[in-house]
C-alpha cells in the first residue's frame, strides 16, 4: 500500500513537470498581435478608424489644439480663471518645458503621424476600390497633425520670413519595431520643409478623397485645409483658389451653411456646414473645449475660460452671434462649447467663404464670387446688412467674429503679425517649448527662450 | 502509543526511533501558563535521541527517556519551546507564549516549519496574540513598528486601505514592491478592483506572521520573493474540551490632527484685499500693463473691485464686510466616527479530529465624511487523522468586506479638498441646501456625500484541503489544493446635485456598477524527508512542485439620465454610456527544493532553490532559477564557549541568494494593437510595443548576522547586515513619441539596498507577580539607484511633484528647483541658479538639478514595553521614522501667497510686506492675469517628516482564577487600547505619515496632496473564555 502511494506520488510529481510548460503561452484576449495588423484590408482600415480616435483625442483635435491656440492669442479677450496651472501658463505665455498639455499635444501628433505612415506603407493589402480613399484620409490626417505641430512648435511663424529655421521632425515612413532605435531620433526639419510636406499631403488628399465620405475626411475638407495653410504662408491666390474649389465641391454635394448660426454648434452629428469635425458622443470621443469653456450648469468644470467685454464689444449690438455667449453671475462664456458630448468642429464651410473673400479682396479679384457676396454669407446669417464695398479690415473683422474661439486665434496672430497681450507675433513666448521629455531623450533642439 | 508516534511524525516533522534500552518512563502534564488549561498536541522529545510523543487531549504525556540522556524538549507552535533536565519521573510543564521572541520557538518557513535555533535565514516573527484586538482594519497596519526592517506606511487616513509595506527597502521601480503574502501555504491574489487584499483577513484568526526577509529564507518563493514574504498561519484546534472565546470592543476614531490652520474670515478678506493691491501694482509696474490701465491706482482699483466681487459671490449674500460668516471648513471634512467589533471562536476536538471555528463582525467608521469599513465572516480549520499514515485537513474562510469610499485625494469631490473653500462662505444657504459653485470657490465635496453613494462590497474565500501521507520512516508526502476567490462589486451613484451627476440641464444623475472576480487555484505537492544519522547528522530535505493559475474577470456598466432621485441603479438610466467586459489569465509553474543539514546541533547548512516558469515573462526568458545558501554556527554548543556562562546563545550566520520580482503586468511581452472606437465604429490603436526579452527583476542578497542570548536568554537579539542588489529593473522607459509609443517596458537599471537591523528582546523583570519585558527593533536602509538604461541618469517627476529617479540617489528622490526664499527688495519668490549660490526671480531660469529632499527614511524602529502585575497588564509601542521628507503638492494652492482664491494656510500671514523684509513667504499677490509664474515645484514645499508616534497603548486586567471559577469562565479580560494617540513631528501638514493615494507608487513616495490625517482610535474591550 505504501509503496503504491510512493509510486503514485512520484508519478504525480513527474507528470506535473512535463505537463505544465504550455500553460505559459497565454495571449491577451483584449488585443491583437502587432505582427498581423497590416495583413488584411479590414485591419488596415481598422487602424485608419483608430487614427481618427487618436487625432480626436482631447490633446489634439478633440479640443486642446483649439483652446490652446485661443488662450495664447487671447489678447485680453479671454480670461483663464481656473486652478489648473498648465493652461494658465499657456494663457500667460509663461510656459514651462514640462507643461503636460504641451507634451500631450506633441505626443498625440506624432502617434497620429505614426499610424498614417503605417497605413500608407501598407496600402497594398487594401481593396483596390478603397485604396484612394484610404490613402487620401491618411494623408489628410497626417497633414492636420503636421500643421498642428508647425503652428505650435515651429521656431518662428512662417510670416517671419526665415523659413530655414527649425520646424519639427519630419517622419514619413514606418518606424522600426524597436522603439529604442536611433532611427527615431529625428532632427527637426526646416519650417519650409514641413510646410512643403503639409501642402503635398493636403493636395494629394484633395485629389484622392471622394466629395462625400460620411464623417470621415472628404475632398472639400482637404481643399479647405489646404487653403488654411496657404493663408498662413501669405499665398493668397493659392488660398483663394483652394477655398473656391472647396466651395465648389461642397455646394454641389449637399454642403451648405446652416440657417441659424446657433444651430452650427453643440451638435453630435455633422451639420451640412461641417466639412470635417471630430465625432463626440456619450460613447466616445472627447471635447476638452467643453471642459474648459463651459460651466457647471452644463456639467463642465467651473467655467475656467471667460470671455471679456473687450471681445464682446467687437460685435454690432444686433449681431445674432452675440447670442452664442451666455452669462452666469455677471460673467460671459463662449456658448460654442457649451454642451457635453458634442462634436469638435475642425473645418466648416463658413471659413472657405471667408478665405475666398480675403484672397479676392487682397488681390482685387472676384474668383467664384464677389467679396461682398462671400462676406454676406456669414454676415447675413448673423442678421447684418450687406456691405457694398468691403475692405480687407472688414473681412478680417468678420472673420474674427464668425470664427471666434474655434482655434484660429494663434493662426491669425501669426500670419497677420498681431501683437497679443503686449507680445509681438514672433516673440519666443508665442511658441511652445519642445517637451522636456523629448529633449531629455535626444538632441532634438529646443526653441529659443526655453531651457 | 504507536499511533501517537505516527501522528507526531507527520504533524511535527520530527523523527523517532523505535529502538531503545534501559529507559525509564517520564510522565507529566503540560498546561498553558496563561490560564492553567491543559495543552494537547505538544511535542515532547528527548534531546539527543529520536524518541518523542505528543500530549493527549488532557495535556498528559508519557515518554521513554533512554539511559544517559536527561533532557526533554517541549515544543508547540505558538509557544516558547522549553528544555527541561529531568530529575524526577514526573515532569509537569507550564508553557507560555512569551512576550519576548524566543530562540527556541518554532517558526514557519516556506513549505514547512523549523526551530528558530536551526534557522539560518532572517525571519521576523510576530505572533497573532501580539496584535489581537488592535483596532486597525488591516493586518499590515497591525504589524507597523513590530518587526525590524519592515516599513509600514498608511497613505492617508482613509480607513483600511492604501498601505505600503517595504521589507528592507523597495527593489523595483515599476514592479510591485509589496511582499508576497502567503496564507496557510496559498499565495494571496493581489489584484483587486480596489482595496488592499490584506484587509480581507481577520487577523484575530492568525496564529503567527513569519516575515521572510533575506534570500535564504525567501528564495523558496523564487520569482516573487525579492520583496520578502509574509507567511500567515491561521489558528488550528487543539484536542480537548471545546473552548469558547468571545471578544468584543467598542471605540472612537478621530483624526490625528484636525487643525492644520487656515485663515479665518477676517484674515481671508484682509489678505486677499492686500493681494489685490499688490497684483495691481505688479501688473502696472512690472508686467508691462498690457491691460492698459490708465494709472497704477486704476489697476489697483480694478483689482480690488474684482476681489470684492469675488467676496460677494463667495459669501452667498452674507455680509462679508462684517464677517457675518466665519466658516471653519477644515472641520467639516471629518465626521464623528465609531468602531466596534465582536468575535466568537470555538476550538476543540479529540485525538482524531480537531477544529477551530470563528465568526467575526467588525465595523469602523472612517474619519472622513462618508468613509466606512466593515468586515465580517467565518473561518473553519479542521484536522483529521484518518489512520496511522494519513492525515487530512481543511481550511476555509469566507470574508465580506464592505467599504463606503471617498474619492482620491486629487479630486475636487474628496472631503479634504473642502479646505480650499473660502471661510466667508456658509456651508448651506438659507434653505438649508449645501452651497455649491459659484457661491463656493470650488465644488463643495459634501455634495458627493449628501447626494451620492459609493459602496464597494467584496467577498473573499480562501481555503485549501490538504493531506499528509507518511510514506516511510521520515518521509512525508504533503499535497494541498488551495483556492483564493475574490468577488467585488462596486455600486456608485451621483445625484443631480453632484459634479458628475449634473451631466447637462436635461440629463441628471449618473450610476456605475463594476464587477470584478479573481480566482486562483494552487496545487502544492512536496516530499519532506527528515532523519538523523549517527546521532549527529540531521537532515531535513524538501522537494516539490507547485502550479498556480489565476483568472481575473471584470465587467462594468455606466449609465446616465435618471427620471427620479429615488432611482439610483444603472437599470433606471435613460442611456448607457459606458461598459466593458474582459478577462485575463496568469499561470505559474514552479519546482522547489530545500536541504538543511545540521551537524551536532552546531553547524547548520541550508540550501534551497526554486525554478519559476511564468506566463508573464517574454518568450526568450520563460524560466527563472533562484538559488540560495546559508551557513550558521551555534558557537555556544561548542566546548570552548562553555566557560562564558553569561553568554547563553551565540549564532553567527551568513546567507546569500538570488530572488526575483515577477510583477510585470500581464501580456507585456507581446507587441499588440488594442481595440478602440471612433464614432461608434471599431478600430485599432497602437497597444504594447512588446519586448520578447522581458523577464523578472533579479535581486541578489547577502545577509550576515548574529543571533545572541545573554544571561540565560533573559536578553536575546539579533544583528544583521544586508546588501541587496537588483538588476534587470523593469522600467517603462520613455521613448520618443516619434516611435508611435511613449514608453517601452524594459529590463534596465540596477538598484541597491543596504542596511542594518537590530532586534533586542529583554525580560527586564520576571518575578512571581511582576513581569516587564522590552523589545526593540531598529533598522537603517539605504537605497540607491545604480543604473538606468546606461544613457539617462535622471528621470524627472511630473508637473506637481519632484519625485525623480536619479542615478546614485535613492528612488523617488525630490530633485529639482531649490527655493531661496523671498527677494527682500520686491517680495518675489527667488530660486537658486544652477551654480547653487546666486538666485533668480525667474523660475524658468532656476537651476533644476538640486536634491531637495528624500522621501525614504534613514531609520525606522519600534520600541515595545509590556508590564504585567498579577492580572494587570500594560503595554505601549512607540514607532518612529527618521530622516525623510515630504513634499506638499498642494502647497502651490493652499500656501501660495494668495496666488488664487483658495483659502490659505496661516503661515502665509508671514508674507513679505515691504522692502527689507526677510521672510520665506513671498508677497501676497493675486495672479489674476497670469502675469507671473504661479508656485511651481521647488523645495519651498518640501518638509522634514520624521516622526515618533505612540502607536499603540493597551491597559488590560484579567480576572483572577477564583472569580473565574465562580463565574464558570476560563478567562476574562477587560482592556482599553489606543492607536496613534500621540505624534511628535515638525511636519507642518496634517500628518507626516502620508503618500497621497492618487499617485502613490515606488517612485512617487512622500507626497502630500490634501491627504487625510491618520486615524486615532481608542477602544474598550472585553474578552471572555469559557
Amino acid at each position: 500500500m505504501k509503496k503504491a502511494l510512493l509510486y503514485t506520488t512520484t508519478f504525480i510529481l513527474a507528470a506535473g513537470i512535463f505537463s505544465c510548460g504550455k500553460k505559459l503561452d497565454l495571449v491577451n484576449p483584449q488585443s491583437i498581435d502587432a505582427g498581423v495588423i497590416f495583413t488584411t484590408d479590414s485591419r488596415v482600415k481598422g487602424v485608419l478608424v483608430g487614427t481618427y480616435a487618436v487625432a480626436g483625442s482631447s490633446s489634439l483635435l478633440g479640443g486642446d489644439a483649439i483652446w490652446m491656440s485661443e488662450l495664447m492669442a487671447s489678447d485680453g479677450e479671454l480670461n483663464w480663471v481656473g486652478t489648473f496651472p498648465d493652461p494658465k501658463q499657456i494663457w500667460g505665455k509663461v510656459i514651462l518645458v514640462n507643461n503636460s498639455y504641451v507634451r500631450a499635444n506633441y505626443q498625440q501628433s506624432y502617434i497620429t503621424i505614426f499610424n498614417c505612415n503605417n497605413i500608407l506603407a501598407n496600402l497594398s493589402v487594401v481593396n483596390t476600390a478603397d485604396k484612394a480613399r484610404v490613402e487620401g484620409e491618411a494623408k489628410f490626417l497626417r497633414g492636420l497633425a503636421y500643421f498642428n505641430l508647425i503652428t505650435f512648435f515651429g521656431e518662428k511663424p512662417y510670416s517671419f520670413g526665415n523659413t530655414a529655421l527649425k520646424g519639427v521632425p519630419l517622419v514619413l515612413d514606418p518606424r522600426p519595431a524597436d522603439p529604442l532605435s536611433i532611427d527615431n531620433f529625428v532632427e527637426r526639419a526646416t519650417i519650409e520643409q514641413v510646410y512643403t510636406q503639409i501642402i503635398k499631403d493636403f493636395t494629394e488628399a484633395e485629389t484622392l478623397l471622394p466629395a462625400k465620405n460620411g464623417f470621415y475626411a472628404n475632398k472639400p475638407s482637404a481643399s479647405l485645409a489646404l487653403a488654411r495653410v496657404y493663408l498662413q504662408q501669405g499665398k493668397f491666390a493659392e488660398a483663394r483658389d483652394a477655398a473656391n474649389r472647396c466651395i465648389g465641391t461642397a455646394t454641389t454635394n449637399g454642403f451648405a451653411l446652416v440657417g441659424d448660426y446657433e444651430d452650427e454648434f453643440n451638435t453630435d452629428v455633422n451639420t451640412t456646414e461641417d466639412l470635417f469635425s471630430m465625432q463626440v458622443n456619450t460613447q466616445g470621443g472627447s471635447n476638452s473645449c467643453f471642459t474648459f469653456f463651459s460651466t457647471t450648469t452644463y456639467g463642465a468644470r467651473d467655467g475656467d475660460i471667460q470671455v471679456t467685454d473687450k471681445h464682446l464689444a467687437k460685435y454690432a449690438p444686433n449681431d445674432l452671434r452675440l447670442d452664442l455667449f451666455f452669462e452666469e453671475v455677471n460673467t460671459f462664456y463662449c456658448g460654442k462649447w457649451r454642451d457635453a458630448y458634442k462634436n469638435v468642429k475642425v473645418l466648416r464651410l463658413a471659413e472657405a467663404y471667408l478665405i475666398r473673400a480675403e484672397g479676392n479682396v487682397r488681390l482685387g479679384t472676384a474668383v467664384g464670387a464677389t467679396v461682398s457676396s462671400d462676406l454676406h454669407q456669414t454676415r447675413g446669417r448673423a442678421g447684418l446688412l450687406p456691405l457694398a464695398a468691403p475692405t480687407l479690415s472688414d473681412v478680417l473683422a468678420e472673420r474674427e467674429k464668425e470664427l471666434a474661439f474655434e482655434g484660429q486665434g494663434l493662426l491669425d496672430v501669426k500670419r497677420l503679425k498681431l501683437t497679443t497681450d503686449a507680445l509681438p507675433y514672433d516673440d519666443n513666448k508665442m511658441v511652445f517649448p519642445i517637451p522636456q521629455r523629448e529633449t531629455n531623450l535626444y538632441n532634438v533642439g529646443q526653441n529659443p527662450g526655453y531651457f | 502509543m504507536r499511533h501517537l508516534k505516527l501522528l507526531f511524525l507527520v504533524a511535527m516533522l520530527f523523527c523517532c526511533h523505535l529502538a531503545w534500552s534501559q529507559a525509564k518512563t517520564i510522565t507529566g502534564k503540560v498546561t498553558d501558563s496563561k490560564d492553567g488549561s491543559a495543552l494537547p498536541g505538544v511535542s515532547v522529545t528527548v534531546k539527543g535521541a529520536r524518541t518523542g510523543t505528543v500530549t493527549d487531549a488532557d495535556g498528559n504525556y508519557s515518554v521513554l527517556l533512554p539511559d544517559k540522556l536527561s533532557t526533554i524538549v517541549f515544543s508547540s507552535l505558538g509557544f516558547e519551546t522549553q528544555e527541561i533536565v529531568v530529575k524526577e519521573t514526573t515532569v509537569n510543564v507550564s508553557m507560555g507564549s512569551g512576550e519576548s521572541k524566543s530562540l527556541n520557538e518554532v517558526v514557519v518557513v516556506g513549505y514547512g516549519t523549523n526551530s528558530r535555533r536551526e534557522v539560518t535565514g532572517n525571519i521576523a516573527r510576530v505572533k497573532g496574540a501580539e496584535v489581537q484586538g488592535l483596532p486597525v482594519p488591516n493586518l499590515s497596519q497591525a504589524l507597523q513598528g513590530r518587526a525590524a526592517g519592515v516599513f509600514v506606511e498608511s497613505q492617508n487616513g482613509k480607513v483600511g486601505d492604501g498601505i505600503k509595506v517595504r521589507i528592507r527597502g523597495g527593489v523595483s521601480i515599476s514592479g510591485n514592491n509589496n511582499p508576497l503574502y502567503v496564507v496557510d501555504g496559498v499565495p494571496m491574489v493581489d489584484g483587486t478592483l480596489y482595496g488592499s487584499g490584506t484587509a480581507d483577513i481577520n487577523f484575530d484568526d492568525v496564529e503567527s506572521f513569519d516575515i521572510l526577509k533575506d534570500a535564504s529564507a525567501a528564495a523558496i518563493y523564487g520569482s516573487r520573493a525579492s520583496n520578502g514574504v509574509v507567511l500567515i498561519t491561521t489558528k488550528r484546534g487543539k484536542a480537548g474540551k471545546t473552548r469558547f472565546t468571545v471578544n468584543s470592543q467598542y471605540g472612537w476614531n478621530s483624526p490625528t490632527n484636525d487643525n492644520r490652520g487656515f485663515l479665518n474670515a477676517a484674515e481671508y478678506v484682509e489678505y486677499f484685499r492686500t493681494a489685490a493691491i499688490n497684483a495691481g501694482k505688479y501688473h502696472f509696474n512690472r508686467a508691462g500693463n498690457w491691460r492698459n490701465y490708465a494709472s497704477e491706482q486704476a489697476a489697483i482699483n480694478d483689482m480690488i473691485t474684482y476681489v470684492e466681487g469675488r467676496f460677494t459671490r463667495y459669501s452667498g449674500g452674507a455680509d462679508w464686510r462684517n464677517n457675518a460668516v466665519d466658516n471653519d471648513w477644515e472641520k467639516q471634512a471629518f465626521q464623528k466616527a465609531n468602531t466596534g467589533q465582536v468575535e466568537i471562536g470555538a476550538q476543540g476536538g479529540n485525538d482524531k479530529t480537531k477544529f477551530y471555528i470563528s465568526g467575526f463582525f467588525n465595523t469602523q467608521d472612517g474619519i472622513l465624511v462618508g468613509n466606512k469599513f466593515g468586515r465580517s465572516g467565518v473561518r473553519a480549520n479542521i484536522d483529521n487523522e484518518v489512520n496511522k499514515w494519513l492525515k487530512l485537513g481543511l481550511n476555509l474562510s469566507i470574508t465580506k468586506i464592505s467599504r463606503d469610499r471617498v474619492p482620491d485625494d486629487n479630486q475636487f469631490t474628496t472631503p479634504m479638498q473642502i479646505v480650499a473653500l473660502a471661510p466667508i462662505t456658509p456651508t448651506r444657504n438659507a434653505a438649508g441646501v449645501l452651497n455649491n459653485t459659484p457661491t463656493t470657490t470650488y465644488y463643495n465635496p459634501l455634495l458627493d456625500f449628501e447626494y451620492g453613494r459609493w459602496k464597494l462590497e467584496s467577498w473573499r474565500n480562501q481555503g485549501k484541503i490538504f493531506a499528509d501521507v507518511n510514506l516511510t520512516k521520515g518521509l512525508v508526502f504533503h499535497s494541498e489544493f488551495g483556492v483564493d476567490l475574490t468577488n467585488q462589486d462596486e455600486d456608485r451613484y451621483w445625484g443631480p446635485q453632484t459634479l458628475t451627476g449634473n451631466v447637462s440641464p436635461d440629463v441628471k444623475g449618473v450610476a456605475r456598477n463594476q464587477w470584478f472576480r479573481s480566482n486562483r487555484w494552487v496545487v502544492n505537492n512536496y516530499l519532506n524527508y527528515q532523519n538523523v544519522f549517527a546521532e549527529k547528522h540531521k537532515f531535513d530535505a524538501t522537494l516539490g512542485m507547485s502550479y498556480e493559475s489565476t483568472k481575473n474577470t471584470y465587467t462594468y456598466v455606466e449609465g446616465q439620465g435618471f427620471a427620479d432621485e429615488a432611482l439610483q441603479t444603472v437599470t433606471s438610466a435613460s442611456e448607457i454610456t459606458g461598459g466593458s467586459g474582459d478577462y485575463n489569465q496568469d499561470n505559474l509553474v514552479s519546482y522547489f527544493g530545500r536541504v538543511n543539514y545540521t551537524f551536532d546541533q552546531k553547524i547548520i547548512v541550508g540550501l534551497n532553490a526554486r525554478v519559476d516558469g511564468s506566463a508573464r515573462f517574454g518568450k526568450d526568458n520563460r524560466y527563472g532559477f533562484f538559488p540560495a545558501a546559508s551557513l550558521g554556527w551555534v558557537m555556544t554548543e561548542s566546548e570552548f564557549m562553555s566557560g562564558a556562562t553569561w553568554l547563553s546563545f551565540l549564532k553567527p550566520k551568513v546567507s546569500y541568494g538570488i530572488t526575483g520580482n515577477n510583477a510585470i503586468s500581464l501580456y507585456q511581452s507581446a507587441a499588440s494593437y488594442n481595440p478602440t472606437s471612433y464614432a461608434r465604429l471599431p478600430g485599432f490603436a497602437v497597444g504594447n510595443p512588446g519586448n520578447p526579452q522581458l523577464k523578472w527583476e533579479t535581486t541578489s542578497q547577502l545577509d550576515a548576522g548574529v543571533e545572541f542570548g545573554f544571561f540565560n536568554n533573559r536578553l536575546t537579539g539579533e544583528f544583521d547586515y544586508y546588501i541587496k542588489k537588483t538588476k534587470d529593473l523593469l522600467y517603462n522607459r520613455p521613448v520618443t513619441s516619434i516611435s508611435g509609443v511613449t514608453s517601452l517596458l524594459s529590463n534596465i537599471g540596477e538598484m541597491e539596498n543596504k542596511g542594518v537591523e537590530l532586534v533586542l528582546n529583554s525580560t527586564n523583570i520576571a518575578s512571581k507577580d511582576f513581569r516587564w519585558t522590552t523589545s526593540l527593533n531598529i533598522a537603517k536602509n539605504k537605497n540607491k539607484v545604480l543604473k538606468l538604461d546606461g544613457e539617462q541618469t535622471v528621470i524627472r517627476g511630473d508637473a506637481r511633484f519632484a519625485n525623480s529617479i536619479v542615478v546614485g540617489q535613492p528612488i523617488g528622490i525630490f530633485y529639482g528647483v531649490k527655493y531661496a526664499g523671498v527677494d527682500p527688495a520686491n517680495g518675489d519668490p527667488i530660486y537658486y541658479l544652477a551654480d547653487g549660490k546666486t538666485t533668480t526671480n525667474d523660475y524658468s531660469l532656476a537651476g533644476t538639478d538640486f536634491i531637495i529632499g528624500d522621501p525614504n527614511p534613514d531609520w525606522i524602529g519600534g520600541l515595545n514595553n509590556t508590564f504585567s502585575y498579577k492580572g494587570f497588564e500594560f503595554s505601549f509601542l512607540f514607532q518612529g521614522v527618521l530622516g525623510n521628507q515630504v513634499q506638499d503638492g498642494a502647497g502651490g494652492f493652499m500656501s501660495a501667497s494668495a496666488d488664487w482664491f483658495d483659502n490659505q494656510t496661516r503661515d502665509q500671514l508671514n508674507a513679505w510686506k515691504q522692502p527689507g523684509d526677510i521672510t520665506m513667504v513671498p508677497e501676497a499677490r493675486l495672479n489674476r492675469f497670469g502675469d507671473f509664474a504661479s508656485p511651481q515645484i521647488s523645495s519651498r514645499y518640501v518638509y522634514n517628516a520624521s516622526y515618533l508616534r505612540l502607536k499603540t497603548v493597551t491597559f488590560g486586567y484579567s480576572l483572577p482564577k477564583n472569580i473565574l471559577n465562580k463565574l464558570q469562565l476560563s478567562n476574562a479580560r477587560v482592556f482599553v487600547s489606543g492607536v496613534n494617540l500621540l505624534t511628535l513631528t515638525s511636519y507642518p501638514g496634517w500628518d507626516p505619515e502620508v503618500n497621497t493615494d492618487y499617485r502613490s507608487g515606488n517612485v512617487n513616495q512622500g507626497s502630500d496632496f490634501y491627504a487625510a490625517p491618520q486615524i486615532k482610535s481608542v477602544v474598550v474591550g472585553l474578552t471572555v473564555g469559557f
